[in-house]
């Protein structure tokens, strides 16, 4: 069994961002592995140290990628494929140059993240699996493999969730509580150095051609509740986190 | 500073997170408990951060003392008692060990060591001998198959807790180092000391009452004891001068972040200068304690000789971490003075580092010597 997780890297979320020109500037930034594609890498992991078989870590971005590539592959991918392209790409040509390379791998099945943080886009897994013709799977929080032809799979619908049977190959993306990565370590991130990297420069020209970003700035919501009643400022305060704020 | 090399970039990330999520979290309550945080050092231990400069071959990662030494900063500013404890075990017993070991110490010994199985210690000091180590008294007397040790050693970091010590003792051919197993008859532990700060760092009496080492565990040269000994109090002492960077720096980002929220007189108080240029000179001490901390330790990975640097990195970087913290605590004012805001516990914390592995003033001697050498 061979198993594919799709990762790439953006800003750390607790950065700052600025904008010059017009346009996002990354420099100064601090750059990581997408904490959703991180789930995805754990997941592909978990499943070569279940099932056997072969991990792959496939990425398109610039060079600056390479240090999100050696991050799963010091958390313990075998290999990795690194698409080179440097500038934007929108994620129907992503996927599109994707697909190709995933094609000629075969696996077994595909892993990405279920959002894309810096786009914040979910377009990615579902246009990998459209232009490979797979099924897919978003949001997934569970996922057990029943022989080689089918995964049974649990995956969040907005108002809750559902248990679904799918054919593989097919394209699985993350969800919050799939797993809990694990640290790279030490003798991961110096065995790193030592795995495939293949870089296979990429020349496909975006569909979408980005023009002008603007930062949002979002105001504070300034919410108060009334604590006349302890009990039910304590349920209110809860409700707050859970549904609106989604922290707890 | 340097621009790091990926490799070094990816350690430091990780060191980091983990220094956040699981050392920082839990180190409050280690210093109250006065518990050795074993938990914490089996996750750094299966993460492979407790043999960081050994070589691949003898179990550790082979790391360059550079990348050692600012990730000692990163688990000293979530946990200076687990930072002291990493310190001693990979700087002295296997750095010692890799150093004068047989092959035979190294795959019995160093390998446990550096994969984090066992903790190491060192034990040098006596009750009255301790800047001047050459007057040292335990004494090992040569018995049929080896040698037998009579005496007390005091304030051995991790001692009762390590499950090897590299022990100095005084035998016919002048001082030793000898390799000592944690449940040898013969050998008992004091209670743990009453110590300001690093309560969670285990220090105790070592009690020597015929205690029998075999000759294979000889380490080294017989009578080079003191020499090695030094040697490996050069390489400890880059460790100790990272973790008073580590100290200080985590005080000090508490006190920056405080400056910056408290107002008072209806500004915030880093607005006054009192405060600003007290938050300028931290930073300032701090940056040249870690630039001398890494010229130290990248004259170690190069080869060279480095003792004048190394202490000259732990007398600088100690008393900067003294006052720091001291000056992190006036910043927060009565806040300072409240264990929850934790920068009092980086300046009980703080002192030690000008005491141990060499005072400051023996610094000045070995500085003041390595200028004319």
């Amino acid at each position: 069994m061979k198993f594919v997780a799709v990762i790439r890297q953006v800003p750390d979320g607790e950065s700052r961002l600025k904008i010059e020109g017009g346009k996002v500037d990354l420099g100064g930034v601090t750059m990581i592995l997408d904490q959703m594609d991180e789930w995805a890498v754990e997941e592909v992991i978990r499943l070569q140290e279940k099932h056997g078989g072969e991990s792959v870590v496939v990425a398109l971005g610039p060079e600056r990628f390479e240090e999100a590539i050696r991050t799963a592959l010091a958390m313990g991918i075998d290999r990795a494929i690194h698409l080179v392209a440097e500038g934007y790409l929108d994620p129907i040509t992503q996927a599109e140059a994707l697909a190709k390379v995933i094609r000629a791998e075969a696996p077994t099945l595909v892993f990405t993240g279920g959002q894309q943080a810096d786009w914040d886009s979910q377009a990615l897994g579902p246009a990998l699996a459209e232009a490979l013709a797979w099924p897919v799977v978003s949001w997934t929080t569970q996922i057990e493999l029943e022989g080689e032809t089918h995964a049974k799979a649990k995956h969040d619908l907005d108002e809750g969730a559902e248990v679904v049977r799918v054919a593989l190959p097919a394209v699985f993306t993350s969800q919050q509580g799939l797993n809990e990565p694990r640290y790279p370590t030490l003798p991961g991130i110096m065995k790193a150095k030592r795995k495939e990297l293949k870089k296979v420069p990429v020349s496909a020209s975006s569909k979408v051609e980005i023009l002008e970003q603007t930062i949002q700035e979002k105001s504070r919501l300034n919410k108060m509740i009334d604590g006349k009643d302890p009990v039910a400022a304590a349920h209110e305060l809860v409700r707050l986190l859970h549904e609106e704020a989604k922290v707890i | 500073m340097a621009v790091l090399t990926t490799d070094q970039k990816m350690v430091l990330d990780m060191v980091r997170a983990v220094s956040r999520e699981v050392l920082w979290a839990m180190a409050p309550e280690y210093d109250r408990t006065g518990q050795y945080p074993w938990p914490q050092l089996k996750q750094l231990a299966q993460l492979g951060l407790l043999g960081m400069t050994t070589p691949e071959a003898w179990g550790g990662a082979g790391l360059d003392s550079v990348t050692w030494a600012l990730a000692m900063e990163e688990i000293a500013a979530a946990d200076p008692s687990v930072a002291v404890i990493l310190s001693v075990t990979s700087g002295l017993p296997q750095y010692m060990l890799n150093r004068f070991g047989s092959e035979a110490q190294k795959k019995k010994y160093l390998v446990p060591l550096a994969k984090g199985e066992w903790i190491g210690a060192f034990s040098l000091t006596e009750p009255h001998a301790g800047s001047d180590p050459a007057s040292l008294k335990l004494s090992a007397q040569k018995v049929p198959g080896g040698w037998e040790l009579n005496g007390l050693k005091s304030w051995v970091t991790s001692g009762g807790q390590a499950q090897v010590y590299v022990v100095m003792a005084r035998g016919e051919a002048g001082i030793s180092s000898f390799i000592v197993e944690k449940d040898t008859p013969g050998l008992s532990f004091g209670s743990p000391e009453e110590k300001m700060g690093l309560h969670a760092a285990h220090t105790c009496e070592l009690r020597f009452e015929g205690v029998f080492v075999p000759e294979e565990n000889l380490l080294g040269q017989e009578g080079r004891g003191l020499a090695q000994a030094l040697a490996g109090l050069d390489s400890g002492r880059i460790g100790i001068a990272a973790q008073a960077v580590g100290m200080a720096r985590a005080a000090f980002e508490i006190a920056k972040q405080y400056a910056d929220e408290r107002t008072q007189f209806g500004q915030k108080i880093r607005e006054f200068q009192g405060v600003g240029f007290k938050l300028a000179e931290m930073h300032t001490r701090i940056a040249a304690a870690r630039a001398l901390v890494l010229e130290a330790a990248a004259k170690k990975d190069r080869g060279e000789r480095y003792t004048l640097e190394a202490s000259t990195a732990k007398l600088f970087a100690s008393e900067v971490a003294v006052s720091v913290t001291r000056e992190a605590v006036q910043v927060l004012g009565g806040y300072g003075y409240h264990r929850e805001y934790r920068v009092e516990r980086y300046y009980r914390d703080a002192k030690v580092t000008e005491i141990y592995e060499g005072t400051s003033e023996i610094q000045k001697l070995v500085i003041a010597r390595e200028l004319y050498r």
